[in-house]
């Protein structure tokens, strides 16, 4: 199965539909000539997990604070993060917090109020 | 109350966000203690993770779970890692943000460490507070070369007059310790660890005792035990009980290399027991399956002989230029109705400067400790023998070999001549003299002076099964009448001919008052 969703991920990248629809066409028969339809759920079920997890990976700025919008753009694009959308959290404490793929830039104050506790206990 | 607020507001008032980036992952699947993280690219073998619970919570609520969660990378893959969560892996969810903390796993060292009991993470779980220590080591480290080394000749006295004399022990060697459960393994690691007392404190090599998978009840009687008879004051337990995830099983015995490591490179002696490394083999075959890596034999993985020999490579003799510290390990393996050709025990006897056999029919027939010195051995050992255990060693291999041929013999004929018997009578006496009591263990010159005793006839008198009272009564004798010739044997840790001769004496004074 893991085989069958990797490779319908790797077409999923050429973003092309009439490649995809063929491909997926081309899996179905495949699974009926093996009487394997079952797995077609199960695969369906993966490529929606593989599409929340590259979701997550894309890029993403928070801020606490709506008024600091703008200020959080300009430095998270001097940072190297390549995007418009900032959006407002409000677990975050002052500044703001930009992640793409597996890097993260964080300029709140949350961590290190947390910090701070941990060390005064 | 009012330090806290003071302290909050003065770092609030310098406060500052960080710079740079940092690199972190998301767990994608978590159970059974593993945790499959996306991301962390490039993270390395053996580094340690945060697993971060605070990174999406309302401050309020991070605050309540601030104790940090680690885990150790094992596994790299295409697009993330699998990590073994090090502690209660309920509390990793999926999503949750795993930080680099870009340092391999380590555990504080220190004299501090002395007295004290710790998991293998180096945090104390007796209860005593705080450690301070100040230096931080490795788990993993690569063992010594030859060039920084040198051979093992300076004995590592067990107390135990069996091993003593016939399979002796160097500081710096690694001797396994093999049996059946309830054959006295322990018992004889821990009389080892007992008779470090009788040693000048300027020589004492600092102890540590790791408990794998053990009872928490067993350690727990172990430590009392140590603490009454003065030996914490040497000693470091390192512990992972049967609780404990595979994961602390599995480093414990690294953790206590470790820390003897610290020890070796101060220029001292340590001596490290892995108590045992079966329940090690058995956590880390757990956690190999779970990480998806191939099985082998008994489904244990293909790297097993690693995991052990990399672990007892690390016990050494430092050449002088290195300071001249030492780490002699005491692995201890438990077979299966005394199977020592089973994978684990023959992976660890191949790897081990020799082995101390422990039998269970030896331990029912009363023979204690049970040690089968047929198939015992110590492979470097002799050569750090002290001259005086040496000079009177040797004569009891010889007889007690030739007694373990006739004593098949002799379940087969009732009637033997005049000589066989009286070569079965002295093995049987040799036998007796030999066993001994636990937590007992003798200092090195009355060792000497006992095996004297055994191997010129001072004990032809009595019946070979009152040999073990004979020789009792004669260590009392030795330590009220014989104190000057005891003192010169530890002074010169030899018997020459004068100390011959004053040693005769007292034993014959001995032979005339107590028959």
């Amino acid at each position: 199965m893991d085989s069958y969703t990797r490779l319908l991920e790797i077409v999923a990248q050429t973003e092309d539909k009439k490649i995809s629809d063929d491909a997926v066409s081309r899996l179905i028969l495949h699974l009926k000539s093996r009487g394997r339809m079952k797995m077609l759920s199960k695969i369906a079920r993966e490529l929606k997990k593989v599409a929340i997890r590259r979701q997550s990976m894309l890029p993403v700025i928070e801020v606490a604070n709506g008024n600091d919008k703008l200020k959080a753009l300009s430095e998270a694009h001097a940072e190297g993060f390549s995007t418009d959308t900032v959006r407002i959290n409000t677990k975050l404490i002052r500044g703001w917090r930009a992640r793409k793929g597996g890097t993260l830039v964080d300029r709140s104050a949350k961590r290190a109020l947390i910090d701070i506790y941990t060390q005064a206990l | 109350m009012k330090s806290i607020i003071e302290r909050i507001e003065e770092e609030i008032s310098t406060w500052a966000p960080k710079e740079g980036a940092e690199e972190v992952g998301s767990v994608r699947a978590t159970g059974d203690g593993i945790a499959e993280i996306d991301g962390l690219t490039n993270a390395v073998m053996s580094e340690m993770v945060l697993f971060d619970a605070t990174f999406d919570r309302p401050l309020e609520e991070a605050l309540k779970d601030t104790d940090p969660l680690y885990g150790l990378v094992l596994n790299l893959e295409e697009d993330g890692v699998r990590a073994v969560v090090l502690g209660d892996a309920s509390r990793v969810y999926e999503g949750m943000l795993v930080r680099r903390i870009g340092r391999l796993l380590s555990i504080p060292v220190g004299e501090a460490l002395i007295g004290r009991v710790v998991n293998p993470l180096g945090e104390p779980v007796d209860g005593k507070g705080p450690i301070a220590t100040t230096e931080n080591r490795a788990i993993e480290h690569e063992a010594y070369g030859v060039i920084d080394r040198a051979p093992v000749n300076e004995p590592l006295h067990t107390g135990i007059k069996a091993i003593d004399a016939m399979i002796p022990i160097g500081r710096g060697q690694r001797e396994l310790i093999i049996g059946d459960r309830g054959t006295g393994k322990t018992t004889v690691a821990i009389d080892t660890i007992l008779n470090q007392k009788s040693e000048p404190e300027s020589s004492r090599p600092i102890c540590i005792y790791v408990a794998i998978g053990q009872k928490e009840s067993k350690t727990a009687k172990l430590v009392a035990e140590l603490t009454e008879k003065g030996a914490m004051e040497y000693s470091i337990i390192v512990t992972a009980p049967a609780s404990a995830p595979a994961a602390m099983l599995f480093l414990a015995p690294f953790a206590g290399a470790s820390i003897g490591e610290y020890f070796m490179e101060q220029g001292r002696d340590a001596l490290v027991v892995y108590d045992d490394l079966s329940k090690q083999a058995v956590a880390y075959r757990q956690m190999s399956l779970l990480l998806r890596r191939p099985p082998g034999r008994e489904a244990y993985p293909g790297d097993i002989f690693y995991l052990h020999s990399r672990l007892l490579e690390r016990a050494a003799k430092l050449s002088k230029e290195k300071g001249g510290g030492s780490l002699t390990a005491l692995p201890i393996i438990e077979t299966q109705e005394n199977d020592v050709s089973a994978y684990i025990p023959t992976n660890v006897i191949s790897i081990t400067d020799g082995q101390i056999f422990l039998e269970a029919d030896l331990f029912n027939k009363g023979q204690r400790p049970a040690i089968n010195v047929g198939i015992s051995v110590s492979r470097v050992g002799s050569s750090a023998q002290t001259k005086a255990m040496k000079g009177v060693s040797g004569k009891i291999k010889l007889e007690l070999a030739q007694f373990r041929e006739l004593e098949a013999f002799m379940q087969f004929s009732s009637d033997l001549d005049a000589d066989t018997k009286k070569q079965i009578d002295a093995g049987r006496r040799m036998t007796e003299v030999l066993k001994q009591k636990n937590g007992e263990p003798l200092a090195f010159e009355m060792e000497s002076a006992v095996i004297f005793a055994a191997i010129n006839g001072y004990f032809n008198d009595v019946e070979p099964e009152e040999a073990s009272l004979a020789e009792e009564k004669l260590r009392n004798y030795l330590s009220r009448e014989g104190v000057d010739v005891l003192s010169c044997i530890q002074k010169t840790k030899s018997i020459d001919e004068e100390i011959e001769n004053k040693l005769r004496k007292v034993l014959d004074a001995f032979h005339l008052v107590a028959p």
